[in-house]
């Protein structure tokens, strides 16, 4: 699939999210996508699954196409099973093949005993899990998670990481966007940047760098001090309170940045991440 | 195609949602249909019925799924399509409901699927993607109803029309005609509405 010249805007007139993207998604390729908190990651993944149309430019050659949303709020009248059995015919499986596809990634995935459980009554994790197991139903040529991984258990966390893997392998373009640096780390083949509504490529990061997370807060409304040491990886943990996440080498440099900037940063935890080899 | 109807339609079935649009159409026959008027003057109150209950029909339709479930939908089947599924659900929904009512007399059934497709068209019309908060849609929806059950040129009031007419003359004809005419608009809005699903798609 390629983007010549994406670009995607709300409205007639309103300012760009993304544009001028231009990106080639090849196939048996895995893509990360990164960007601080609404930069435009979301609406680009939204422009690659085919569930919104770009304003500008055209997106070409695209295979079948699935999507798991980073959050799932079951409010389906569906059992997890008979929602996924759907799933698995719209996404162009025989019944019984989506039937028998929707039970095996519900025992994959540790959840079998909800397989009669209610979208509404199982709990958030499980929920994700349901939705995970909808995109990797039917062997989709293109897949894209919007950090599907939240919320997801330690195993079910490696289960996906190893799914992801296998589809790559099996010639399918996965294109994912995951607040974990280390992420399927050394794994992806490209990795691209979304920052004031432009896509650059990046340096994927080493598999084995440290990382250090510091977890800062500061009053409702304070915006992160531009041009941060280092090029931290920025998620809201709770209201006023931000996990950074670095190259261990830059902590000092961002710690000292922040603590100097005005209004200053209160410090609240500073946690070394253990490397995945 | 046929996986999403059935997708929509188990959605539709299992939500309950059909429960308001059910009630209203049997609350406008108890209240328009008597018992000793002609025949001809009850169908084209139940007739004129099936257009609110379409157009709600299509409402819950078209917002039965939340957002995300809709993404995965849209991302497996395309935007435009996954819409479609869910306006076409209300069509036969609306359509069940107007041929378990009208009996198959071709005149009635002919004048009740072009006011179910009004209906729809107006559903269709004036829910997402196009008008997205419920303090426009609904309103816009109320307006929209009264405008085709009692506006001149309408092919729903003249479908309507025609049965009221055929029972003071005696004859009746069937309306062949709006119900073409309804085809066509039923058509045109859909078009548009599964245009803009992809357009506008994370516009809140």
């Amino acid at each position: 699939m390629r983007l010549e010249g994406v670009g995607r805007r709300y409205g007639i007139g309103g300012p760009w999210v993304v544009r001028d993207v231009d990106l080639d998604v090849p196939a048996a390729t895995l893509l990360r996508i990164e960007g601080a908190n609404g930069s435009g990651k979301s609406t680009l993944l939204r422009l690659l699954a085919g569930i919104d149309a770009p304003s500008a430019g055209r997106v070409t050659g695209r295979p079948r196409t699935a999507y798991v949303p980073e959050r799932f709020p079951p409010a389906l009248p569906f059992t997890a099973v008979g929602y996924l059995t759907a799933m698995g015919r719209v996404h162009g499986l025989r019944r019984a093949v989506a039937a028998r596809a929707a039970r095996e990634w519900l025992e994959r995935f540790d959840a079998g005993r909800h397989a009669r459980t209610r979208l509404s009554e199982l709990s958030k994790g499980t929920s994700q899990k349901v939705a995970v197991a909808q995109g990797l139903l039917a062997p989709a040529g293109l897949l894209v998670l919007d950090e599907a991984w939240t919320g997801l258990d330690h195993a079910s966390r490696a289960l996906l990481d190893e799914a992801v893997t296998e589809r790559v392998a099996a010639g399918a373009a996965v294109v994912f966007v995951d607040h974990d640096p280390r992420r399927l780390a050394g794994a992806p083949d490209g990795v691209f940047r979304v920052e004031a509504g432009r896509v650059r490529p990046v340096a994927a990061p080493a598999a084995d760098v440290a990382l250090v997370r510091v977890e800062v807060a500061a009053p409702a409304g304070t915006a992160l001090p531009a041009g941060l040491p280092g090029d931290p990886v920025a998620e809201v943990h709770r209201a006023g309170t931000v996990r950074l996440t670095v190259a261990a080498d830059r902590s000092d440099a961002l710690l000292r940045t922040l603590l100097t900037a005005d209004p200053p940063w209160h410090v609240r935890a500073v946690t070394t991440l253990e490397t995945n080899r | 195609m046929t996986a999403l109807l059935r997708y929509q339609a188990a959605l539709l079935i299992r939500s309950h949602r059909w429960l308001g649009p059910l009630l209203l159409y049997g609350a406008f026959l108890v209240i328009g249909v008597r018992s000793g008027e002609p025949v001809l003057d009850s169908l084209g109150v139940a007739a004129a019925a099936l257009v609110p209950a379409a157009a709600w029909l299509t409402r819950v339709c078209v917002t039965n799924e939340p957002s995300s479930a809709r993404d995965c939908a849209a991302a497996a089947a395309g935007p435009a399509r996954a819409h479609l599924a869910a306006v076409l659900t209300a069509l036969l929904a609306s359509a069940a409901l107007g041929t378990a009512v009208l009996p198959a007399a071709s005149a009635g059934l002919v004048a009740a699927l072009a006011c179910a497709l009004i209906g729809v068209a107006v559903g269709a019309l004036c829910n997402r993607p196009l008008l997205r908060s419920t303090a426009w849609a609904v309103p816009s929806t109320v307006l929209a109803v009264f405008l085709v059950v009692f506006a001149g040129g309408s092919p729903a009031k003249a479908a309507v029309n025609g049965l009221v007419t055929g029972s003071l003359s005696g004859t009746v004809e069937v309306p062949l005609l709006p119900l073409a005419g309804a085809a066509v608009l039923a058509a045109g809005a859909t078009a548009v509405a599964c245009a803009a699903s992809a357009r506008r798609g994370a516009e809140r």
